[in-house]
């Protein structure tokens, strides 16, 4: 169109060098002025234009998660059309993401409200947000800007346990334990009368004086059950036919134990050799045991985001944990199989005094062999083929 | 696409259809007002106003017939039927009208001769023309109205959910309708600068440029210049219904309900603010640009014209030599010798109007539409020839040009911002003290001592705030001031609790009414020490580990 314009303008120039009259100029005018103002407005009018989102950035599995999307003219040009696309993982929409024309008058705005259904653990781009305008006579093509991405957190699926059997030979904790070795003197739990060789720090005075007998205090044996999930994410190390599937169980498993132990008001800790686009190099930091529901959060965050990685062995790894992990402190490594080094590995934290529990995840042929090597090693170990499977163990860990 | 949205494109269709109809009828009416007055002055025994009746009366039937025509298979027996039913109609009106022009004693001459098959003579020049002007404006009007069709027909498509007709290759239809707007603009703009040229005086034998009438505007041009208006409405029109094309075809949902009347809103807008500003500049001959121009390519037509003369003046001689060699006189004696050879003009022509400074604007608003022109045709032209670009960059002048370009553009670019900051600054400085909120004083004057403790609080957050983001970690404008605390606490761990303590301790000041003591600003002020030690620790850290 642009080519035609100029010959257009050629043509009136000469006419109005030859003519001399208003009737030239007066078109030359109305033709640079349609084409400078159609390209100036539609220059303008993309770069008032603001958008905003909100929404929360964290979210379970199976919720749906609503997103404000508000978009603003700051300035006085108004904005005949506005074409807004949001790119959207299909992961969370299916085929049909957001997107919707506008018109926008001088400061004006429009507010936009769509949910997406967390259907899968991740970390999702929300956007970017394509916004295209242009003017009214169209002599531009339409203008193109792109709003910045946010992310959305959808954690792992966590199963609830009642209760699971983690051994622990961390004394003085909160949970309760039937080896009298570990008596915990603030967990009082009942009385009875004195006999010779008890010592003189158990003795109730005051239950004493009320009875006219000596009285000493029984104690409730408990431990502190420190964890340290160790999981393996090296595709390497999955039976390759179900190795997507056997990744994913690993990552609810470590996150449904993790949800346990944090509810049982102990620490945990996680360290896994995945990849996480958020971490600098690429891996995930190693997170240390702590206490509370912000660390859990912390924990399953991490778990959302992590992804496989090739060839990022783990055994190296164990044995640079290790040695920063307290005294009693449980192991619970989870992965597809387990070689002799990683065995030999959780043999020597057990020599360290730390409790090495192998999880098997995923259907592997290997299985048994691995079973019997860790039985060598003297090192608990549970295969999980499916969600199912870890069912059934968290009944009968709650059932035991 | 669901049944109601489906009927409310189709709706707006007609809405569309209806509007769009009406524009081309009205451009084509501006020009055929151009083509009358054109023919008027050309030919004054011509019924040229008649002549414009007919064609007003082709326009109509065009328009109203185009549906039913465009539904009949082309080069069938149908098709030609009414088609060939048509332009007899239009033959035999035509025909009659400009008989009927001439007095009802025409009408029965011309009818005499229909009956005796004089059919030849029936074919007048007038009347040939009549036909050969009809039929470019059916033609023309088919034009418009196939392109306005195509884009209906893509909303169609869209609804019906069938693949586009169009290759993605094809030049849109509505960049197709505003090239069709615009040549045809220049047609008109050519023929209603032929209505300036006085015909009666050329014929009386003057030689040179032809003589001009000076007259404001004439009625032709006022047809051209509505044209024009007409045009950019369409234009606005069809960039509406391709754009609402296109997002049916996308299946991208219109939210706007009013969309279309805002359209219409922000076009006729436009056109006024269009109309008012070329109202607004000065029209008319200009001292500095048009006369140049005029002045040297008059010159230019004379020396044409010289040159002509002699070629012609040559040939004659040469073809006169064998009759001179027989004693006998050429029989094409050529009376007119060439005239003497056009001189350099010396200095313009004088401009039609007096005021000076009036003229001046004038020249400078010509020379800048020049300007921008000639720009923006280069710019175009080195887009569409990308080797052309690549060759200029490798010249040496080209590049300290682009580099003193990007210099200025980089320095201008800067003086704004630094303007508009300061403006900025400047007003909310001015609110601020209308409305004596300000939380601190001017910078620079700042003496702690003499400081409130609340405003000591204010001092020592923001200057952590400041020093924090002078280390890259700074506070986003949508930060909450805990926000910012936990993102600083991630930074510097080893002074988390402090950062939380200033926090705290500035949101009391700055959000509640509780009073402010002296203690608590020296503790805040301790505080601060502390994260300046962190933040400190942090810079020399990143120093040696980039070193």
């Amino acid at each position: 169109m642009s080519g035609t314009f100029l010959f257009l303008l050629t043509v009136l120039l000469l006419i109005a060098a030859f003519m001399r009259g208003d009737f030239a100029l007066t078109l030359i005018y109305l033709v640079v002025g349609a084409l400078t103002a159609g390209l100036w407005w539609s220059k303008r009018a993309l770069a008032q234009v603001r958008t905003k989102r909100r929404f929360n950035t964290h979210a379970f599995l199976g919720e749906r998660i609503k997103i404000d999307l508000q978009v603003q003219n700051e300035g006085w040009l108004p904005l005949p059309w506005l074409e807004l696309r949001e790119a959207l993982p299909v992961a969370l929409v299916g085929p049909d993401s957001f997107q919707s024309v506008i018109h926008l008058g001088p400061r004006g705005e429009a507010n936009f409200e769509y949910t997406v259904e967390a259907r899968k653990r991740g970390y999702y781009p929300i956007g970017p947000l394509s916004v295209s305008t242009g003017d009214i006579l169209g002599l531009r093509e339409s203008q193109q800007a792109v709003m910045p991405v946010e992310h959305l957190v959808v954690y792992p699926k966590i199963l609830t346990f009642t209760s699971v059997k983690i051994p622990s030979h961390s004394p003085q904790g909160t949970l309760r334990h039937s080896l009298p070795l570990f008596e915990d003197p603030t967990r009082t739990f009942g009385k009875r009368g004195y006999v010779s060789g008890d010592s003189l720090r158990r003795v109730d005075w005051k239950a004493s004086a009320s009875v006219g007998q000596l009285q000493v205090k029984i104690f409730e044996p408990s431990i502190s059950l420190e964890t340290f999930i160790i999981l393996n994410l090296n595709a390497e190390d999955y039976y390759y036919r179900s190795r997507i599937d056997a990744e994913e169980l690993a990552i609810v498993i470590a996150a449904s134990i993790a949800n346990w132990v944090a509810d049982s008001k102990q620490m945990v800790g996680l360290m896994v050799n995945g990849r996480d686009p958020l971490a600098e190099a690429g891996e995930p930091q190693t997170i240390p045991p702590r206490k509370g529901k912000r660390h859990l959060m912390r924990l399953l965050e991490t778990l959302a985001r992590v992804e496989s990685h090739d060839h990022s062995a783990l055994t190296p790894l164990i044995e640079q944990q290790r040695y920063k992990l307290g005294w009693g402190t449980s192991l619970i490594v989870i992965t597809g199989r387990a070689d002799d080094a990683l065995l030999n590995e959780l043999y020597q934290a057990r020599r360290g005094g730390q409790h090495a529990i192998l999880i098997l995840a995923g259907r592997d042929g290997s299985d048994e062999l691995s079973r019997q090597r860790a039985q060598t090693y003297g090192i608990p170990v549970l295969s999980i083929a499916s969600e199912r499977d870890l069912k059934i163990w968290m009944q009968r860990s709650g059932g035991a | 696409m669901n049944q109601r949205s489906a009927s409310q494109v189709l709706g707006s269709e007609k809405q569309f259809r209806a509007i769009s109809y009406t524009l081309v009828f009205l451009m084509m009416v501006c020009g055929l007002l151009t083509v009358s007055i054109l023919l008027h002055n050309l030919l004054p025994g011509w019924q040229s106003n008649i002549a414009a009746g007919i064609l007003l009366f082709i326009l109509i039937d065009r328009l109203y017939t185009y549906r039913h025509l465009k539904s009949l298979t082309p080069f069938r027996s149908e098709w030609a039927m009414a088609l060939g039913a048509q332009w007899i109609v239009i033959i035999l009106f035509s025909r009659l009208l400009l008989s009927y022009a001439n007095g009802p004693a025409a009408v029965l001459a011309d009818l005499s001769l229909f009956a005796h098959g004089y059919f030849a003579d029936l074919f007048t020049t007038e009347f040939v023309i009549t036909l050969l002007l009809a039929g470019a404006l059916w033609y023309l009007t088919g034009q418009y109205l196939d392109l306005l069709d195509e884009i209906g027909l893509d909303m169609k498509q869209a609804i019906d959910e069938d693949p586009p007709r169009t290759s993605g290759e094809a030049i849109p239809a509505h960049q197709r309708m505003g090239n069709l707007i615009f040549t045809t603009g220049v047609i008109l703009v050519l023929l209603a600068a032929l209505t300036r040229i006085d015909v009666q005086a050329m014929q009386a034998g003057s030689v040179g440029l032809p003589v001009i009438v000076w007259t404001r505007f004439s009625g032709g041009e006022a047809g051209v210049l509505l044209y024009f208006i007409f045009g950019l409405a369409l234009l606005s029109l069809s960039r509406l219904m391709s754009l609402q094309t296109y997002w049916n075809r996308q299946r991208i949902p219109v939210s706007s309900h009013n969309l279309p009347r805002q359209w219409a809103w922000y076009s006729l807008l436009f056109l006024l603010v269009l109309g008012v500003f070329v109202g607004l500049l000065p029209a008319g001959d200009s001292l500095g640009f048009f006369s140049v121009l005029g002045t040297l390519l008059g010159f230019l037509f004379r020396v044409l014209i010289f040159l002509s003369y002699v070629i012609v003046g040559l040939l004659l001689t040469l073809f006169s030599l064998p009759f001179l060699l027989l004693g006998k006189a050429p029989p094409f004696v050529s009376g007119a010798a060439p005239g003497p050879m056009p001189g350099l003009p010396m200095q313009p022509l004088e401009p039609m109007t007096g005021n000076a400074t009036w003229e001046l604007i004038k020249s400078v608003l010509l020379w800048g539409a020049l300007l921008v022109v000639i720009v923006y045709a280069l710019i175009h032209f080195l887009r569409q020839h990308e080797s052309v670009a690549a060759v200029l960059r490798q010249w040496r002048l080209v590049q300290w040009l682009t580099l003193a370009w990007q210099w200025l553009y980089t320095h201008a670019d800067k003086a704004r911002g630094d303007l508009a900051r300061l403006v900025a600054d400047g007003w909310q400085g001015i609110i601020s003290r209308l409305e004596g909120n300000y939380i601190l004083p001017r910078p620079g004057w700042i003496n702690l001592r003499a400081l409130q403790p609340r405003q000591r609080v204010y001092f020592f957050y923001l200057a952590m705030v400041r020093r924090s983001g002078e280390q890259g970690l700074m506070r986003e404008p949508s930060q909450t001031p805990s926000e910012y605390a936990v993102r600083l606490g991630q930074a510097l761990p080893i002074v988390s609790e402090d950062i939380d303590s200033i926090t705290a301790a500035f949101v009391q000041a700055r959000y509640s009414r509780q009073a402010v003591n002296s203690k608590e600003a020296d503790f805040v002020k301790s505080t601060w020490e502390r994260i300046r030690g962190a933040l400190r620790n942090k810079r020399t850290r990143e120093k040696d580990t980039d070193q």
